[in-house]
């Protein structure tokens, strides 16, 4: 339900702007998210494509960056940090060696130290949300870890599953698709967007959040910090050093762009408009 | 050697490609820093490439365009402090800016030298023969691991064979924090860094003068 409303507000941004991925957001494009986000992603505007054999998009060549809703995590945990809530920032990501570069992207912005998990090949192709939330909850347990902040879905599948898979698999509990977040002891105070409005609730530590729109502006990298972040360190790990399998049990049928729109009829008269309708059946 | 002020002091004909783009693109530093009373050339926010991703930048990593905060505590002490740097032979090693250097000559030593790397120059001073200085001077050096051990090593040669004094000043970045030689630190001041200087550098809100008491194992 929250997440219907959520693509009626893509769609209707994605049809102002004119992007012609049909209607669905993709990675490197048209995230809809606040106007920072927007302007950067024009600029990286590609039109998407279904490979020849119907397995899936083309990705070779095409730019991939942080995930809108993971860059205002990304944010939120630097924020606890400034306010010294929080003793230390890691920032993770899984997937092949291109991945280092959206590290360093948190690292400039703020974070202490980066885990590349390293995934690629078919493995990548076919990472989803359990694999990767297998990943974090062990992460999470081998380092830690009081609080994962993560963004609440990934722009080109629109899962909205690895949070709420994470806190399944830890036994933690989670405040999803959050907007405010404040630390009480070791309560995290957690005001959620839901479809009714908003609802707050208040989650012990250990716990999971996602991060929604509303909950922050994300800070620029800047050269200071960039050239700093080049510094911090990025540790290399494997997910069968975790314990993890990251085969899938999916299987892709097929992909297919959405039916192209038929172009539509002009009438003169509301006469003719009955008479288009009474021939096409449809009175 | 004094980067940020020859650029500032030399005639413009005079200078090479590099100088000459380094002035069009560098802004004067007026009072944003714990130091108003220096005034520097760097990049600052205003700067068109303040935002852009590296490979657009027209030096790489030019860490001497910027006024690091751990630079900044320690020129504040300096000047805080005129005794200190007064009369004595100085050396600021990894100088940046050169702001502790421009410090610890407004405050009297008797000669400064401000020693950094760049892409035009070769020599690089640490691991080389110490020369006979009275106070070594590092302003945000611990920001790397490696070069930290390093420079620890090569501290600890200079301050056994002639007894220089070692003055650091860093905003607590996690690889000092995390090293060695945190153990053997004397914290001399604290400061907290100004709106503009936090809000430049993520997470960093305050900066501390160390003094190394590195004692050799008799």
């Amino acid at each position: 339900m929250h997440r219907s409303s959520e693509v009626k507000h893509v769609a209707s941004y994605l049809n102002t702007r004119g992007c012609e991925c049909f209607g669905q957001p993709c990675e490197s494009h048209c995230p809809v998210l606040t106007d920072r986000t927007i302007h950067v992603q024009l600029k990286t505007f590609i039109k998407i494509r279904v490979k020849p054999d119907r397995t899936g998009v083309v990705t070779d060549g095409v730019k991939h960056s942080m995930n809108p809703f993971c860059e205002i995590a990304v944010e939120e945990a630097i924020k606890l940090k400034e306010k010294k809530l929080v003793k230390e920032v890691v920032a993770v990501s899984c997937g092949p060696q291109q991945v280092q570069e959206t590290i360093r992207t948190a690292l400039a912005m703020g974070a202490d130290r980066g885990i590349h998990v390293e995934v690629s090949g078919k493995d990548y192709e076919t990472l989803g949300p359990l694999q990767v939330s297998k990943i974090f909850a062990a992460l999470a347990k081998k380092e830690q870890a009081d609080l994962i902040i993560l963004g609440k879905q990934a722009i080109d599948d629109d899962c909205n599953q690895t949070g709420q898979m994470i806190a399944a698999l830890l036994d933690w509990p989670q405040g999803t698709f959050a907007s405010e977040m404040t630390l009480e002891a070791d309560k995290m105070k957690v005001v959620r967007e839901v479809d009714g409005g908003l609802e707050t609730i208040k989650i012990k530590l250990p716990a999971v959040v996602t991060a929604d729109l509303r909950l922050n502006t994300p800070r620029y990298a800047t050269l200071p910090n960039i050239m700093k972040a080049k510094k911090k360190k990025i540790a290399n790990v494997k997910p069968a050093d975790l314990g993890v399998d990251v085969c899938s049990r999916l299987e892709v049928l097929k992909v297919d762009e959405p039916p192209q729109r038929q172009a539509g009829v002009k009438v003169e008269t509301v006469d003719d408009l009955v008479g288009k309708l009474k021939e096409a059946g449809r009175v | 050697m004094y980067r940020g002020i020859i650029l500032c002091f030399r005639d413009q004909g005079t200078l090479n490609p590099f100088q000459r783009g380094t002035c069009c693109l560098m802004r004067r530093d007026t009072s944003q820093s714990l130091t108003p009373e220096i005034s520097l050339r760097l990049f600052t926010p205003t700067c068109r490439f303040w935002t852009e991703k590296p490979e657009l930048w027209p030096f790489p990593d030019p860490h001497w365009a910027i006024y690091w905060p751990g630079g900044q505590a320690l020129a504040r002490y300096l000047l805080n402090n005129p005794e200190v740097s007064g009369g004595r032979k100085v050396l600021d090693l990894g100088c940046g800016c050169g702001a502790s250097a421009i410090a610890a000559k407004l405050t009297g030593a008797s000669r400064v030298v401000a020693n950094d790397i760049d892409p035009s120059e070769t020599y690089n001073m640490i691991g080389s023969k110490p020369d006979a200085w009275d106070l070594i001077l590092l302003g945000d050096m611990f920001y790397d691991e490696d070069l930290a051990d390093r420079l620890h090593k090569w501290l600890q040669t200079c301050i056994t064979t002639h007894g220089a004094q070692v003055l650091i000043g860093d905003p607590g970045r996690a690889q000092f924090e995390s090293h060695d030689i945190r153990r053997l630190l004397h914290k001399l001041a604290h400061f907290e860094l100004p709106d503009s200087v936090k809000e430049e550098n993520y997470r960093l809100t305050n900066s501390t003068v160390w003094c190394y008491n590195y004692k050799p194992d008799l």
